[in-house]
């Protein structure tokens, strides 16, 4: 359980010195032009090139990456293998009438757009990763701020970051009091051993909360949280790989927009 | 004498539906003092300390705060608390932001400090203990130690004159504790009056100025360590224990060896004492007998019997069920850790003593007797309290 965070690997990634806005603009950007793209070379060609930078400049292990991409691909395979039964179209391979209201078949453009939409989804959780693997949390509270959202919304983010933190490792230690005294030993004892490490958490988080408040207090609390004001400069080969993989895409995105798999 | 800088006149203080936990104290601290509040779990350290900076205001009685009561109005209450720093137990519960940096600037910020002077007291606190270059690590990253310094940095940032440390040394490893205890030293140097509450004695015996024995809610000794360790018999009743040097301080006073007046603090001081003993020889008079009652076997009556006919004799007790029944005869303990090594001691001085402990720690005293009288070849005679229920009868040990 909990072996480790993405936010762990974040405040050590290789990319960690980069501008945050520049990491934000390449994941961001990416996402808006697998979303743009038509075609599923576009998302593809995405994907290669931030797992590469993922792999090679961020220094992610690659078990770990791939690890991140387990969930996300099932998925992504069972909604597409829907896709592409119930959507119809021109040129039918396979067809298939279990009763007078359903149809399944598949299709020459069912097959294309299931596998459009496949890649999309590959495309978007490599530019997912890519923030999520190079930028940490603390680096985003900073932009956040600089982009005018409410300092209330801001000091509650930062509070809820840092409490997830203390109130994992609760449950973790008391998953293992559970584990150690044969807790979750059958299926019944699981959920019984889960409800109480939930009570017993929620207590503890209570308990936490108004320590919080003293803690708070005793440090002179007057309504204001300190952030670390300064996000690291623009540096010009980072600003310039950004904008050559920008444009790169884009023009895949422009040149294959009728690619079509079959 | 430097002016005084916290006060408490018979201060009271009771949680809410539950028993009193502060029960008329007074005291005084100066300027520059090094303070340690030592009790048991549950004595009211904390209760106390939390006084302190006004966490909690005591149902009668004052505190004053350089000569001046204080007053719990939010201002006054900013005020105290930028002045009285105070760093919890569990520094998870003390750090509030996401990155070391914040959490350090979250006094300064609050206080109203412009940008570049949060910078300032946070780089100078991150330089005092010794944390430079972390600025940007989540605090969930940290050792238990690192984390420790940081919650002190985030105190040390506001620059106040009075450092206030529950438990400092809490769940860290001895190296650790050092560091830490280094740490309070070097901050005292520097002219700022440091309390710690602490249960570990032998922590606060060579570090502190003077310490405060508490227990349930009332001071039982306040004096400089030496004194207020020095009664084995204050120590006892304040669940805590000697520490080793005093008790090995003890132990040679009482086999007659000529000792100066000055009570060790460190092991340098201890050297010193004992080198010159070793030209003198320790006058060994015959040795105490040891009996030990089988708590498990014997009969309370016979137990009784035998101690009213030997008042005034020394009892220790070994294990759960043993201290449960010297309570419920209500027989006052003289050892309840250590048992056989204190008895030993005793015999050695001539004086008869007897353990009480349960059915499978009963060979446990022979064996540790047998071992010590091999080794020293000095004679020590072992009884069981009944006849037949100790181990099957034997003497131990040869006549020297």
């Amino acid at each position: 359980m909990f072996e480790e965070f993405l936010e762990d690997i974040a405040q050590k990634n290789g990319l960690r010195g980069v501008n945050t806005y520049l990491k934000l603009a390449t994941g961001l950007g990416a996402i808006i032009l697998c979303l743009l793209s038509t075609s599923y070379f576009s998302p593809l060609f995405i994907a290669l090139i931030l797992t590469g930078s993922i792999l090679v400049l961020a220094r992610v292990d690659a078990k770990t990456y791939a690890g991140l991409f387990i969930v996300p691909f099932w998925f992504a395979l069972f909604s597409v293998a829907g896709i592409i039964l119930v959507s119809g179209g021109q040129e039918v391979f396979w067809r298939w009438d279990p009763f007078s209201w359903l149809s399944l078949s598949i299709t020459r453009e069912s097959i294309n757009f299931g596998f459009l939409v496949f890649c999309r989804v590959m495309g978007g959780m490599s530019a997912m990763c890519f923030i999520a693997l190079t930028t940490p949390m603390t680096d985003i509270f900073i932009v956040l701020r600089q982009c005018r959202i409410p300092e209330v919304v801001i000091d509650l983010a930062m509070i809820i970051y840092r409490t997830i933190f203390i109130i994992v490792d609760q449950v973790k230690q008391i998953y293992n009091a559970q584990v150690m005294r044969l807790g979750y030993s059958t299926f019944l004892e699981s959920i019984h051993s889960f409800a109480s490490m939930c009570g017993a958490v929620f207590i503890a988080s209570w308990d936490a909360g108004e320590d919080l408040i003293r803690a708070m207090n005793a440090r002179c609390y007057d309504g204001k949280f300190a952030l670390l004001g300064e996000t690291r400069p623009v540096e010009y080969l980072p600003l310039f790989a950004v904008m050559v993989f920008l444009s790169l895409s884009s023009l895949v995105v422009i040149l294959s927009k009728d690619m079509t798999i079959i | 004498m430097s002016s005084i800088i916290l006060e408490a006149r018979d201060i009271r203080y009771r949680y809410p539906r539950s028993m009193e936990a502060i029960r008329g104290i007074s005291f005084h601290i100066r300027k520059g003092e090094k303070i340690a509040l030592v009790g048991p779990n549950g004595a009211g350290k904390s209760t106390l300390l939390m006084m302190f900076n006004g966490m909690i205001r005591p149902d009668t009685g004052i505190i004053l705060f350089d000569n001046q009561p204080v007053r719990y109005d939010t201002a006054s209450l900013r005020t105290l608390r930028k002045r009285v720093g105070f760093v919890l137990q569990n520094p998870d519960r003390q750090i509030i932001a996401p990155t070391v940096y914040q959490d350090v600037a979250f006094g300064p910020t609050n206080l109203g400090y412009p940008e570049t002077e949060v910078r300032e007291a946070v780089t100078l606190a991150l330089r005092h203990v010794g944390l430079e270059g972390f600025e940007r690590r989540p605090p969930h990253q940290l050792s238990g130690g690192e984390k420790k310094r940081v919650a002190i940095a985030g105190v040390l940032a506001m620059d106040p004159d009075v450092l206030v440390f529950d438990e400092p040394t809490g769940g860290l490893d001895p190296s650790g504790s050092e560091d830490i205890m280094e740490l309070l030293d070097e901050l005292n140097l520097e002219g700022k009056t440091v309390i710690i509450s602490t249960h570990d004695v032998e922590l606060a015996y060579p570090w502190a100025d003077r310490a405060i024995l508490l227990l349930a809610g009332t001071i039982l000794r306040e004096d400089v360590p030496e004194v207020a360790f020095g009664n084995p018999e204050f120590v006892r009743t304040a669940h805590l224990s000697l520490p080793t040097l005093l008790e090995l301080y003890i132990e040679l006073q009482k086999r007659g060896f000529p000792l100066p007046e000055k009570k060790p603090l460190t092991v340098l001081d201890m050297m010193h004492i004992i080198e010159p003993l070793f030209q003198t020889t320790c006058c060994h008079t015959g040795t105490g007998t040891i009996t030990v009652c089988n708590v498990d076997k014997d009969r309370q009556e016979l137990l009784s019997a035998w101690l009213l006919a030997r008042p005034k004799i020394p009892v220790g007790a070994m294990g759960t069920r043993a201290k449960q029944c010297a309570s419920n005869e209500h027989i006052p303990l003289d050892f309840t850790y250590g048992v056989i090594d204190k008895c030993i001691l005793k015999a050695l001085l001539g004086e008869d003593t007897l353990i009480l402990t349960t059915e499978s720690m009963v060979e446990r005293v022979y064996t540790r007797v047998d071992a010590y009288v091999t080794e020293s070849g000095i004679h020590i005679t072992v009884n069981p309290l009944a006849p037949g229920t100790g181990r099957a009868k034997k003497e131990s040990g040869r006549q020297p």
